[in-house]
């Protein structure tokens, strides 16, 4: 019966050929929104590596004033830090973590380079973002005054860079500063849950050398706004003519995730409606097509077609011809993994792959259900009647 | 073979009663050629589509082989259509987007055989009515009387010990309506039975009975 129906249809491909097309939109429609949602969630579940709740990201923007800068932001992160309400508090640079702002640079060990993101920063920075130190140490005193510039590396960067070699006591690149490796953190996801993990490295700036244009605070859950705008008073009293500039890592994360869910969001909906379109298309087609064949509908029940055979029939059609379309589809979507379009990993692609096969079949066998056991309802005397 | 016990058949529209048979007791026995004469909207077509299990009579018993088929299942009455009867239309009712051979083999696809015997059986049913060399063509591609004789191979193909055959000649020419004639009454020679609605005195005097309606009833 399958060759009989390829057939039919193959004899009226001209056709089909809007129904064909039709799906093989639809397929690739789908295959794309679910890539993107699968890989938006495979991101999601990787957890970002610090704490957000109660941080804040403060701008030293010190404006036209140019004198004894490195000593006025050392007074203002000492108030800082002063406060009862305060945890933590470290120097930084405006790349903070959600912010608009990248800094990044070229590693290399033994041939392998990489680009990493770089955050200049200070003793303090794991206690304020609440960052587990997986191997080695963070900074410390006496790194100050050490031959080497010391860095510490996410794992990704350490896996990127060393595959599974210890990465403690690695020395990158040459010249006369090279840097060499203390210690190693979890994940570092500065651009918010969406994005993929990238690898970070973190360097020690010396605060009395070093003039550091921000800093993160980490504050006591319940503290309010009467504080922050005490601080902020004083804050600006010390720095006069600075423009001070405080920031919620909460809110910076929430604008950040949503760089990546609004186009998913706008993508899922107007795919939605492309859909429900093809939707409404296919269940036109088919009735009119169960329409025009009326007689062969007759006619097969005559030659020993029972009703739900007739619905079979019809349902087996559309199935055959969702599968030509989504064979034609299936040419176009292994391009992107096989020429790494859009850098997603296969794993990706594969279940967004099968989830749009399921999804195209099953929007097809609800358009044919209803066309097709119509078709069966047809009286086989009626339609054969001839005047 | 077919036998018939006070059937009545009713169609109703919402305005319109229209009683197409009324009382028809017919018994047709095995390898009998009956023919059926009437003027047109008299019930001849009703009449085969009740014989053809097509079409459920309003009151009566049909019998096929001896079996009352009046509660069988759709699906019971398919396989009974497929096996024991065979169709022939007026209008040929082919399937225009299938070649001729595709056509014949329809009847076997609602019955469990391979693609092989299929192919054999539809060559042997075509070669019957003398058409094995049209078997790639498509039915646009044939006159009215090859038309038929494809749709007389496909009622043949399953071998049904009944062939119900609706103004077979109707849409052709006389020439190519004797030659189906010939080709009927062969068959009727091999054991089939046949009831054939036809408006043709002279065709119908080539049959075993006439059967005559009007308004529904069996006159004759
Ligand atoms: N499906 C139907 N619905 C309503 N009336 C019908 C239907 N089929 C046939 N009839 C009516 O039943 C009568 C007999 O029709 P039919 O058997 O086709 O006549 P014939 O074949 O002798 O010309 C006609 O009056 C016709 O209009
Ligand atoms: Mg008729």
């Amino acid at each position: 019966m399958t060759k009989h129906l390829l057939k039919l249809i193959w004899n009226k491909k001209r056709r089909h050929g809007l129904v064909i097309a039709e799906i093989l939109v639809s397929f690739l429609v789908l295959f794309g929104l679910f890539s993107l949602v699968l890989y938006n969630g495979q991101n999601y579940r990787q957890p970002l590596g610090f704490r957000y709740q109660n941080t804040w990201a403060l701008n030293l923007n010190s404006g036209s004033d140019t004198a004894a800068l490195i000593g006025k932001v050392n007074q203002i992160v000492g108030k800082i830090r002063s406060y009862p309400e305060v945890m933590a508090a470290s120097l930084t640079e405006s790349n903070t973590p959600f912010s608009m702002n990248t800094s990044n640079r070229t590693m290399e060990y033994e041939g392998v380079e990489i680009v990493s993101d770089v955050f200049f920063t200070d003793f303090d920075y794991p206690k304020v973002l609440d960052i587990n130190i997986l191997q080695g140490r963070w900074f410390q005193k006496s790194d100050l005054t050490s031959t080497y510039r010391p860095v510490v590396l996410n794992q990704e960067a350490a896996l990127r860079l060393f595959g599974a070699e210890n990465p403690l006591g690695k020395v990158l690149g040459s010249g006369e500063n090279p840097n060499r490796v203390v210690g190693v953190i979890g994940n570092f996801k500065s651009r918010g849950e969406y994005t993929p993990l990238e690898p970070a490295a973190f360097e020690l700036g010396n605060p009395q050398e070093h003039r550091f244009s921000a800093c993160l605070i980490q504050v006591k859950p319940g503290v309010t706004a009467e504080f922050e705008a005490r601080m902020m008073k004083d804050l600006g009293a010390m720095a006069k003519g600075w423009n001070l500039e405080l920031s919620y890592l909460a809110n910076q994360r929430k604008s950040k995730n949503q760089i990546a869910t609004v186009p998913a969001l706008i993508f899922a909906v107007i795919c939605g409606f492309l859909l429900l379109n093809v939707a409404l298309g296919l269940f036109g087609v088919l009735n009119l097509n169960i329409n025009k064949r009326r007689d062969e509908i007759g006619l097969r029940r005559a030659l020993g077609a029972s009703a739900t055979g007739i619905t079979r029939q019809f349902v087996a059609e559309m199935w055959l011809l969702t599968a030509i379309g989504v064979a034609i589809g299936l040419i176009f979507a292994v391009q992107f993994p096989i020429l790494h379009i859009f850098d997603l990993p296969t794993s990706v692609y594969t279940a967004a792959l099968f989830l749009a096969l399921a999804s195209i079949y099953a929007l097809v066998t609800v358009c044919a259900l209803y066309p097709s056991s119509q078709a069966a309802k047809i009286q086989p005397a009626t339609a054969l009647h001839e005047e | 073979m077919i036998k018939l016990t006070a059937i009545e058949k009713v169609y109703r529209t919402s305005t319109i009663e229209t009683l197409a048979l009324d009382n028809i007791n017919l018994e047709i026995p095995k390898g009998e050629f009956v023919s059926i004469m009437g003027p047109s909207g008299c019930g001849k077509s009703t009449l085969l589509n009740v014989m053809g299990l097509l079409d459920n009579p309003s009151k009566g018993a049909v019998e096929i082989d001896g079996m009352e088929i009046s509660r069988y299942s759709d699906k019971k009455l398919a396989r009974l259509r497929n096996q024991k009867i065979g169709f022939i239309f007026q209008s040929f009712h082919l399937i225009n987007d299938l070649s001729v051979l595709d056509n014949v083999e329809i009847p076997l696809l609602y019955r469990t055989s391979t693609g092989r015997s299929r192919r054999e059986l539809a060559k042997e049913a075509l070669e019957k009515v003398g058409l094995s060399n049209r078997m790639k063509h498509f039915p646009s591609q044939l006159s009215g009387g090859q038309k038929q004789r494809v749709a007389i191979a496909r009622a043949i193909v399953g071998k049904p010990e009944i062939i119900l055959a609706d103004e077979p000649t109707g849409n052709l020419d006389s020439v190519m309506g004797a030659e189906i004639l010939n080709i009927l009454l062969q068959l009727n020679q091999e054991g089939a039975t046949i009831a054939m609605v036809t408006h043709d005195e002279q065709m119908a005097r080539k049959t075993n009975r006439l059967i005559r309606l009007f308004d529904g009833r069996q006159v004759s």
